[in-house]
């Protein structure tokens, strides 16, 4: 009992991570359209930026960290304008091969501009667990949980809450009406982008001193966002939470009682598992309409 | 005042407007009628920066508004309300008129237009926090038209507000688009009800295939033995 309540905790550190990861390409796919490949490439470039500002910047972990997210969202608005803008009118699957491209293109620069040895990004909290009772926890982990389920609901308030994100939900369910509102639809297209990039990046400077850095890490994060991402069922947000804590708690179970070495397989399985029963995802996004 | 002089529009194959030239004076209610496919969605917009004229000029109020984007036409008065009602399913009808507010600052003036609105349209005041998905036809159809007026334009424009109604529900919409010329706001309506249409314009204005084939007062078009013919059923 005290075991599962442990793997519970592991669980919902890892969660809220996947949920931020989930989220982001969601959102990207939902508004745009666009299947994001370069999603667990922006992971990798949050966790990489973090990296350098404290170990060659010296620059201090608590300001490193939104740091790397506005770089996320600085290098999200520039990939958006260079290479989606121009191919708005596009097809998807044209739109895919040039975002497989920038995947490919990111993950080698990262490649060359940091070599091949994996990093670990250094961090100021105590390497001695607080103990809850039955429970311990790390005080990192504590601490990028927090930062998750904050920015999670600082995202949903946003969205739900302000003319922005009325905007941005209107050009989510019909962008040609939006349009006749007064919502600049391409503006909306490019801080979409850079909106979800930034929450990539995010979760990638907040793990990077959990997990290993390496230049291909992006494959397999990029990998679960999706299938964060499928397992709610693809554009919604609300699915996208869901998945990416479900996806949190079955990897943190599976790794726990079955075997460590293959707890990604059992997130890949769950996946499965969700296609075959419900392929229409956990909280399927509403029709649209028009 | 609204100038449509020699306008083309095109989809990129064969062009679905040609050398079309029409006007709406302050204050009128002019009807767009024809056949599915004569052009008069397409002519809406156009207007409302949707599309991109090949040819010819629109002016409204002597300043050339053609290629505008549609924040810039919106921003000058003019409204779009679109075919098929269009309103955002997933947000509440709050949301909906609140969206078409959107280019507005004066938070007060949008507080007490959307009190009207709810006065105007009570089905709307009982499902303000509900999804507009979830309301009938006719009340999206209500909701649209709310929508539109929420910019407080100078100039409306409904494209087949009567489309999928019930005839009681038809009765009412038409009843609205007077009322909302009534009240001073330059209406220009597109509907295949040519009938209803042509008894409540001022003047009208018929096409087919993409031309003008027939232009003049309600009245007249009602008169017109081609129209009685090809539109109202001899």
């Amino acid at each position: 009992m005290d075991q599962a309540l442990q793997h519970l905790v592991n669980g919902t550190v890892l969660g809220g991570t996947y949920a931020l990861l989930g989220i982001g390409l969601t959102l990207v796919f939902g508004v745009m359209r666009v299947v994001n490949f370069t999603h667990g490439e922006f992971y990798a470039f949050g966790a990489y930026i973090t990296y350098g500002l404290i170990v060659l910047g010296g620059v201090n972990y608590f300001l490193a960290l939104p740091l790397a997210t506005l770089a996320g969202v600085a290098l999200g608005a520039l990939l958006e304008v260079a290479l989606l803008r121009p191919m708005r009118k596009a097809d998807i699957d044209s739109v895919m091969l040039v975002m497989i491209g920038a995947m490919l293109a990111m993950q080698n620069l990262e490649m060359f501009a940091w070599g091949g040895v994996a990093k670990l990004t250094p961090n100021p909290f105590d390497g001695s667990p607080l103990v809850f009772g039955p429970v311990s926890v790390l005080p990192l982990r504590l601490f990028v949980l927090v930062v998750s389920v904050l920015m999670l609901l600082g995202f949903w308030l946003a969205l739900e809450r302000s003319r922005a994100g009325m905007a941005m939900r209107a050009t989510f369910q019909d962008p040609e009406t939006a349009a006749l509102m007064g919502v600049r639809v391409g503006w909306v297209n490019t801080a979409t982008f850079a909106l979800g990039s930034g929450l990539a990046a995010a979760s990638g400077a907040l793990l990077g001193p959990v997990f290993m850095t390496s230049p291909t890490m992006g494959d397999l994060v990029g990998l679960k966002a999706f299938a964060i991402v499928i397992l709610g069922g693809l554009g919604s947000l609300p699915g996208a939470t869901l998945g990416g804590f479900a996806l949190g708690f079955v990897e943190e179970f599976a790794g726990g009682y079955l075997s460590t070495e293959y707890r990604d397989t059992f997130g890949f399985l769950l996946i499965i598992a969700v296609l075959v029963l419900r392929p229409q995802g956990l909280v399927p996004a509403r029709e649209r309409i028009g | 005042m609204l100038r449509l002089d020699g306008l083309s529009v095109g989809y990129g194959g064969p062009l679905a407007l040609q050398d079309l030239s029409l006007e709406v004076r302050d204050g009128e209610l002019v009807s767009l009628i024809g056949a599915n496919g004569a052009g008069k969605s397409t002519t809406l917009k156009a207007i409302s920066g949707l599309l991109k004229p090949q040819a010819g000029r629109i002016t409204w109020g002597g300043e050339a508004i053609g290629g505008l984007s549609p924040r810039a036409v919106i921003a000058r008065g003019i409204a779009h309300c679109p075919e098929g009602r269009r309103v955002f399913p997933q947000l509440s009808v709050r949301e909906n008129l609140e969206m078409g507010a959107l280019l507005r600052r004066d938070h007060g003036g949008i507080a007490a237009d959307l009190a009207a609105m709810c006065d105007r349209f009570p089905r709307l005041r009982e499902r303000l926090s509900q999804a507009a998905g979830t309301l009938s036809g006719g009340e999206q159809q209500m909701l649209a038209i709310a929508r539109a007026l929420m910019s407080r334009p100078r100039l409306v424009m409904f494209d087949e507000p009567s489309l999928g109604l019930a005839p009681s529900l038809v009765e009412q919409v038409f009843a609205i688009v007077r009322e909302i010329r009534a009240k001073g706001t330059t209406v220009l309506m597109v509907e295949q009800n040519a009938m209803a249409a042509l008894q409540m314009a001022d003047r009208a204005y018929l096409l087919e295939a993409g031309q003008l084939v027939q232009a003049g007062t309600g009245a007249e078009l009602l008169a017109s033995p081609e129209v009685r013919a090809a539109y109202l059923g001899g």
